[in-house]
């Protein structure tokens, strides 16, 4: 047991930060209505950030935080422009233009930054191992999952405790009825669109050392947070909590088992599609938009 | 008028086989990828625009295809029916599997499940390593012969006129079935599943016939590829290879054979031929953005479905009737034969439809 | 009704296809060159993804022989025709395709990844277009055509086996990268050690395999190397996978297990690993130390160009390939095609390069000597610093 416990922790690390990406995105979905397929660019705008300012000092690694955070916040509120005229035009057509921003976004981030995979450089003080019960551990990783771990505390309270997250825990039960409190919804869909983007943005300035900073990082964490937006449930931050942990431990400790790993590269999608196929057929309780 | 419509496709159709003599190798390679590719958006379209169903999935029957025939060249089988039927087997076989998962769903629901079952597919192909080599891929270069007896398709031309045959056949066989009362079956089973239920129809089964049909299209289409490129890997159906098909499909406007047709040629032009000096994924995702913007009902596409279609990728908006002929005007009776087709923009309505 | 939409979808289908011909038919790109016209050579690297420094590493090796000859090779003013490879088979086979049907070259040279040798090999054997590949070569069915000036991928692995057999008291964990590049490279190792008597701690003695190019998380793994109970580690890993499994290796349960490896350290990776690279074993056919006359002028010409890199074992490779080019072209004559240049290349006898004097073996690949090499503090600077000769490999 004790050769999982590495393992174990690290998919801890992995699911805190895949949550804090797709609660963005299960926001956006349940409070929105929006399925934002540029929500990986979104990350990826935190990851280059990290990437180009963070140099080992704790002020460059704040400083591309912010950074990060304030682009990928400023896309999402970008993007919710940019759906205003497809106005009751469905899901489909939302898919299609985000995705087609994605690319966009993503052919200017290569030509700004380069096509090639680039090292990221955490604060010297976290750039070393650490004693986990007799086990070294990478610091950074540690210290990820604690602030990861109060980035979600913080969401949850807001979600739960706020006027603001009053209005969205009533708009995932019931849109119209929102609607007709009087409520913009333009105004709900680019707040919320803009903070599912800053936490998209801060994921990925916190969490490029772990997914990496390159072409291929926004399909990856795109795919890997519509994974858990489903999994979870489509629009409910608590299942997206679970399933994100979940995801986590399914690529570490998948991937540290040599009798699993033949399986867990299957599992995520597979899953996936089970889970929507039985909602469809209503063997689960229906969600919300599905 | 009818007259004219013939004289004009054949016009066209001489004008593609022309092509065969009068271009430079790598401009007929392109047209080869596009048919190609185009054969793949008919499958997209069938299920997206007229079955309702739309997909993010049909790369996966394609990787199918284009595997088995990568295994039997690999086997010494060289004969290009041999691989057009193995591959449409296939493809079907995939798809009747998978069919209970998909055929259920309705909407954007339909989309997750399909990319789901395509990223399964892809992410197999680069693990079965002795079936499909691993993420390098296969790569056999010996020349397929169509027929016993033919000559070997080794150029370019030859393996255009092969794929434009192919292509050409089986698309006139989607369009003659979309006129048929099967066809419009399907139409009515996308507009109302719940009245066509409720008459007695097996809406699932008829999903079902036209999920397993589009897998045999896709097969084949990853049949020419393998063809074409003496290549396969994963790569040729990931996720970028499916959103790029859907927007093939969405531009020609999802109805429409002919339009994905068109919609695929306009794609790979993109990215291959107009892209030349990179920012490929610049132009194509101009071109997406400017596809919703621009063209809400695509080239081609049936204004009327596609307000249902829109309906149904949006369950949770008003149930008011859309606008056009009411539901109940479309739905066949069992056995009756019906008249709308994917040429007619107004069904039923259009008295040259009637027949 | 239908007429205008009929008309419209048929306009857009022929303007369309019209537009898709773009050029008229324009056949015999490739014919016999007369005596000193431009020639067209395609290069194929990675320029973008995980061995994006391992192509440029070659294309600058190559340019640069360029630049030292007046962009001419055997007399002939040479147009680069560049493609990227990307991170394996799947984009370098488009790219090649493209690179022989539309720009017509005559030869082609380069290819970072075993897998896409592979993958490219029977696409250029078809159009009989020669490879100078000057990275990763898998062992090939047909060799007709095909040259590396590099090694065989096998090699690296083959000449340190001995070494580690000799310094390891215990079992070796062996882990690479999955594809044919990474099978090669680990398998010349494995194969090797098993032959000496060397014991794996793999589990079943079966080499783990790690996801390529997605895996850049290696901790799971490094815990499963933990629990096999191995005394040192052997892996082959380049580019961006180099650096994460370097930096991780040093803060994970096996940090102090030694590590042996291929090109883990080779080039501009160095620098970024920083000081988790220390200590780390590598084998290698070049250095930048050697002493011999062609290295002098290219390490000269190399810190002019690039006064920041240190030359590397895949820029050498990529400038032999060029010289190899420029000897066979001359000695085409008057008639260089594709078939001449390849008849030339057969026929070279001894190359002189900066790692020294060497020749096509029986694989159309290099016999020639390698060293080892330890990470060690140089100055200020981390550097890859000679220790011992290995074994000379190749046949």
């Amino acid at each position: 047991m004790d050769a999982y416990l590495i393992p174990a922790v690290d998919g801890v690390a992995y699911g805190l930060l895949l949550f804090v990406v797709a609660a963005g995105l299960t926001l956006a979905f349940g409070v929105g209505d929006v399925l934002n397929l540029a929500h990986g660019t979104l990350f990826a705008f935190g990851a280059y950030a990290a990437a180009k300012i963070s140099d080992g000092s704790w002020g460059s690694l704040a400083l591309a935080v912010l950074v990060g955070t304030a682009a990928a916040g400023l896309g999402g509120a970008l993007l919710s422009l940019l759906l205003t005229p497809l106005a009751g035009r469905g899901h489909l057509a939302q898919a299609l233009l985000t995705f087609g921003v994605a690319l966009v976004a993503g052919d200017r981030l290569t030509a700004m930054f380069g096509k090639d995979e680039l090292a990221l450089t955490v604060p010297k003080s976290l750039d070393r191992p650490v004693d986990l019960a007799g086990h070294s551990y990478p610091g950074y990783r540690l210290a990820l999952i604690i602030v990861a771990a109060l980035i979600a505390a913080a969401l949850f309270v807001v979600v739960s405790r706020s006027r603001a997250g009053h209005f969205v825990r009533a708009t995932v039960d019931d849109r119209e009825m929102v609607a007709m409190l009087g409520v913009s919804p333009f105004t709900v869909r680019t707040s919320v669109l803009a903070g599912a983007g800053a936490l998209a943005g801060l994921a990925g300035a916190l969490g490029a050392p772990i997914i990496g900073a390159g072409p291929r990082t926004a399909d990856l964490v795109l795919m890997l947070s519509l994974v858990v937006v489903v999994l979870g449930g489509m629009g409910s931050i608590a299942g997206a909590l679970v399933a994100a942990i979940a995801v986590g431990e399914i690529q570490t400790i998948g991937v540290a088992n040599p009798d699993l790993s033949t399986i867990a590269p299957f599992v995520l999608f597979g899953a996936m599609a089970l889970a929507l196929a039985a909602r469809a057929r209503g063997l689960l309780p229906s969600g919300r938009s599905a | 008028m009818r007259f004219l419509r013939y004289l004009l496709t054949l016009a066209v159709l001489a004008l593609l086989v022309s092509f065969a003599w009068t271009l430079d190798r790598y401009a007929t390679g392109m047209l080869t990828r596009i048919l190609i590719i185009g054969l793949l958006a008919v499958s997209v379209a069938l299920l997206t625009g007229v079955a309702g169903l739309p997909t993010l999935g049909q790369t996966a029957p394609f990787l199918v295809g284009a595997y088995t025939t990568a295994n039997l060249i690999e086997h010494g089988h060289t004969i290009g029916v041999v691989h057009l039927l193995a591959a449409a087997g296939m493809g079907a076989a995939f798809a009747l599997i998978t069919a209970p998962l998909v055929v259920y769903a309705r909407g954007v629901v339909v989309l997750m499940i399909t990319l789901a079952l395509g990223e399964l597919t892809s992410t197999l192909a680069g693990r079965w390593k002795s079936v499909t080599h691993g993420t390098d891929g296969i790569s056999v270069f010996t020349s397929v012969t169509p027929l016993p007896g033919l000559a070997d398709l080794d150029t370019e031309s030859s393996r255009y006129i092969y794929t434009l045959a192919v292509v050409g056949v089986l698309v006139g066989v989607v369009l003659l079935v979309l006129r048929s009362p099967a066809g419009a079956l399907l139409r009515a089973t996308r507009d109302d599943a719940r009245r066509m239920r409720a008459s007695g129809h097996p809406v699932a089964g008829y999903l079902t016939v036209a999920y397993v049909a589009a897998g045999a299209l896709a097969g084949v289409a990853g049949a020419l590829l393998f063809t074409e490129q003496s290549y396969v890997s994963p790569g040729d159906g990931g996720f970028d290879v499916a959103a790029l098909i859907l927007l093939a499909v969405v531009i020609g406007g999802a109805t429409s054979m002919v339009g994905a047709l068109i919609g695929a040629g306009l794609v790979v032009a993109t990215r291959d031929w107009v892209a030349e000096a990179g920012h490929a994924p610049l132009l194509l995702g101009l071109l997406f953005i400017a596809c919703v913007y621009l063209l809400p009902n695509g080239l081609l596409g049936d204004h009327a479905a596609l307000s249902y279609l829109n309906r149904l990728v949006r369950p949770r908006s008003r149930p008011a009737p859309p606008s056009g002929p009411p539901p109940a005007a479309r739905i066949p009776a069992p056995r009756a034969p019906a008249a709308a087709d994917e040429t007619v923009s107004e069904p039923v309505s259009e008295p040259g439809a009637a027949r | 009704m239908f007429l205008p939409r009929r008309l419209v979808s048929i306009a857009l289908a022929t303007g369309l296809v019209l537009a898709g011909a773009g050029c008229a038919k324009d056949d015999d790109k490739s014919g016999s060159a007369g005596a000193a016209s431009t020639l067209k050579i395609g290069f194929l690297g990675s320029l973008s993804g995980t061995y994006q420094a391992v192509g440029t590493d070659l294309k600058n090796g190559f340019e640069l022989y360029l630049k030292m000859h007046d962009g001419k090779l055997g007399g002939h003013p040479i147009d680069l025709k560049i493609g990227d490879e990307g991170d394996g088979a799947q984009t370098a086979v488009p790219a090649a395709t493209k690179l022989v049907k539309e720009e017509g070259v005559i030869a082609m040279t380069g290819i970072v990844g075993g897998g896409s040798v592979a993958a490219v090999a029977p696409l250029l054997a078809q159009a009989k277009i020669p490879l100078i590949g000057s990275n990763g070569r898998p062992e090939l069915k047909d060799l007709n055509g095909v040259w590396t000036t590099s090694f065989m991928s096998s090699d690296p692995g083959q000449s340190i086996a001995q070494y580690i057999k000799d310094k390891v008291n215990g079992p070796v964990f062996a882990i690479g990268p999955d594809y044919q590049g990474g099978y090669d490279e680990v398998g010349g190792f494995t194969t090797e050690f098993a032959k000496i008597g060397g014991q794996l701690a793999n589990p079943g003695g079966k080499t783990l395999w790690t996801p390529f190019p997605q895996t850049t998380n290696f901790l799971p793994f490094f815990s499963q190397i933990k629990s096999s109970g191995a005394k040192a580690v052997y892996t082959f890993y380049a580019g961006k996978a180099a650096i994460d499994f370097v930096k991780q290796y040093k803060q994970s349960d096996i940090k102090d297990l030694p590590l042996y490896g291929a090109f883990l350290t080779e080039g501009s990776v160095l620098q970024a690993e920083g000081d988790a690279a220390k200590d780390v074993f590598t084998t290698c056919n070049y250095s930048p130390d050697l002493d011999n006359e062609e290295n002098r002028k290219f390490v000269a010409a190399w810190r002019q160009q690039f006064p920041d890199a240190t030359p590397t074992t895949y820029a050498v490779a990529s400038y032999d390939a060029a010289a190899v080019l420029d000897r066979a072209i001359a000695a085409a004559g008057s008639n260089v095609t594709a078939e001449t240049i390849n008849e030339q290349v057969a026929k070279l006898g001894q190359i002189s390069s900066p790692r020294g004097q060497w020749q096509f073996g029986k694989n159309h690949a290099p016999v020639q000597k390698w060293y080892l090499r330890q990470v060690r503090a140089d100055g200020r600077a981390l550097a890859n610093t000679l220790v011992q000769d290995l074994a000379t490999v190749g046949q």
